[in-house]
């Protein structure tokens, strides 16, 4: 728990609160995370996102479990509101994340809502899906003009310090 | 022909005789350059009218996102370029040469068959073959500002240059200058006009214009110097094709060893460092110039630019059979390839 200003004055409720009453919150994240499970990528609020992404991530942990585990299979049950994603929650996901422990999402901060109300907005996804990356790969070109004019300059200095020594 | 070559004769003797009247017989370097160009756009058109009707070809364009696009050109008369503006803006502004049919082939020359078409640039994942085109064509650029920089009563020669690697850290430019320079050394304000010459055509974009001919119409371009012809002759001997590549830039018409890059707008930063002398030649002082350019699309933070212009500054060293008889720079990798 972090101590700060902020929650001393928020006299213990430290928990974000979201939707009408807990039971709305429940539904509102399982509607969340059977869209994610859908779309592997979704764009919602930083909020929702946040909340989503734990429950995203235990939800992989059972499904490892494998689809004959009862507990794995109640608890898709419940977070998958449509019944068609169960099989690729088993069939799909968990044997993607196989070599993994943790960490199976990836959440990125995206430019906040205009539309509307001005909303811190991310985008939430699992990892190691189809779609192109959300940061750009980092491309180095050893054979590029400007890389080849500094590699002799490298060579040239590394012969200079050797001829002094 | 024949004509010229008495001419020539005639005025070599006056020129014996009466050397103070010598200046006022040579051709003045704005009528030479305007000669050049006659001879190169007559060619050019001649070369043009070749293709008369209208001819469909079919161009399969090669390259990341490209796969399977297929142009339908005009014989004779598109050119990469053209194909170019088909696709989008950044293929345009970016190309430097295209390859047809895994050949070299420079932008801005007409497309005579069916081909398979892939623009190259200098972000490609392998750009070796581009960036010595590009080094060749800022030799180009240097020797055209040389030309241009004195005064009309010097005469400038520029020398076959011979190619040196993108490692050896400057592309260099021999030149032999007006005999009543040969004591001049030039200053650190010289240096910086020449680069301001170069910077001035960098600005206007010129494109580098290919024209390929027989060398019976290289010698007539080049019919007042000497050393050129001398060079066109070698070029052409050792060319399978017994042609050789003259390329225009504004009204400059030059030789060159291989293909030039799209247009002078593609360099980016651009200096002259130094020129060297390297001591009497067969055409009298030989000196080299030497230079650093880097494209528009790879420019260089000011600290790495400095450090890559002192470097730039040395004179580069060109192993002794180069000097003798200037190879191309993939040629001179093959000699140990030959021997071993």
């Amino acid at each position: 728990m972090r101590l700060t200003l902020q929650m001393l004055i928020s006299h213990g409720r430290v928990a974000r609160r979201m939707g009408l009453n807990p039971q709305s919150r429940i539904n509102m994240l399982r509607n969340i995370l059977t869209g994610l499970v859908r779309h592997e990528r979704i764009e919602t609020t930083l909020g929702r996102a946040d909340e989503v992404r734990f429950y995203a991530e235990k939800l992989v942990d059972y499904a490892k479990k494998g689809d004959t585990d009862e507990k794995a299979m109640k608890m898709a049950n419940f977070w998958l509101t449509e019944k068609d994603l169960i099989p690729k929650l088993f069939k799909v996901l968990a044997p993607r994340f196989e070599n993994q422990s943790k960490g199976y999402t990836r959440m990125v901060r995206i430019p906040n809502r205009e539309n509307l109300d001005r909303a811190k907005m991310s985008v939430l996804e699992y990892k190691g899906n189809p779609f192109p990356p959300l940061y750009p790969a980092r491309k180095e070109n050893e054979l590029t003009l400007i890389n080849q004019l500094l590699k002799g300059y490298r060579e040239e200095r590394a012969q200079q310090l050797a001829a002094k020594q | 022909m024949f004509v010229t070559m008495a001419t020539r004769a005639v005025c070599q003797n006056v020129q014996r005789r009466f050397a103070s009247t010598a200046a006022a017989l040579r051709p003045s370097p704005a009528e030479v350059r305007s000669q050049r160009n006659a001879v190169f756009s007559r060619e050019q058109a001649r070369q043009r009218a070749l293709y008369p009707r209208i001819e469909k070809i079919e161009v399969s364009m090669q390259g990341p996102g490209l796969e399977g696009t297929l142009l339908i050109m005009n014989k004779g008369m598109s050119t990469p370029l053209s194909c170019a503006r088909h696709l989008t803006e950044h293929h345009v502004n970016n190309s430097a040469l295209a390859l047809v049919d895994g050949q070299l082939w420079p932008l801005h020359q007409p497309l005579t068959h069916s081909c398979t078409l892939t623009l190259l640039t200098f972000k490609d994942k392998d750009p070796t073959l581009v960036n010595q085109a590009y080094w060749r064509s800022c030799v180009a650029l240097l020797g055209q500002v040389l030309e241009t920089a004195f005064k009309d009563d010097y005469i400038v020669e520029l020398l076959s240059t011979p190619e040196v690697p993108v490692t050896s850290g400057a592309f260099c430019c021999d030149v032999v200058l007006d005999p009543q320079l040969d004591s001049w050394t030039p200053s650190e304000e010289s240096l910086r006009s020449l680069t301001r010459g170069a910077q001035l055509l960098i600005h206007q974009n010129l494109a580098w214009e290919p024209l390929e001919v027989v060398p019976s119409v290289a010698l007539e371009v080049f019919s007042h110097s000497r050393c050129k012809q001398e060079e066109v002759e070698q070029k052409a001997s050792e060319s399978p094709k017994g042609t050789v590549m003259l390329y225009r830039c504004g009204d400059h018409v030059l030789l060159s060893g291989g293909p030039l890059v799209a247009r002078t707008g593609l360099c980016s930063q651009y200096e002259v460092t130094a020129l060297h002398n390297l001591g009497q030649g067969s055409w009298g002082l030989h000196r080299r110039a030497q230079g650093l350019s880097l494209p528009l699309q790879l420019q260089a933070h000011h600290t790495v630019w400095r450090k890559l212009r002192q470097r730039a500054e040395k004179l580069v060293d060109i192993p002794k059979h180069e000097e003798v008889a200037p190879l191309p720079a993939p040629d001179s990798t093959q000699p140990p390839a030959a021997s071993a």
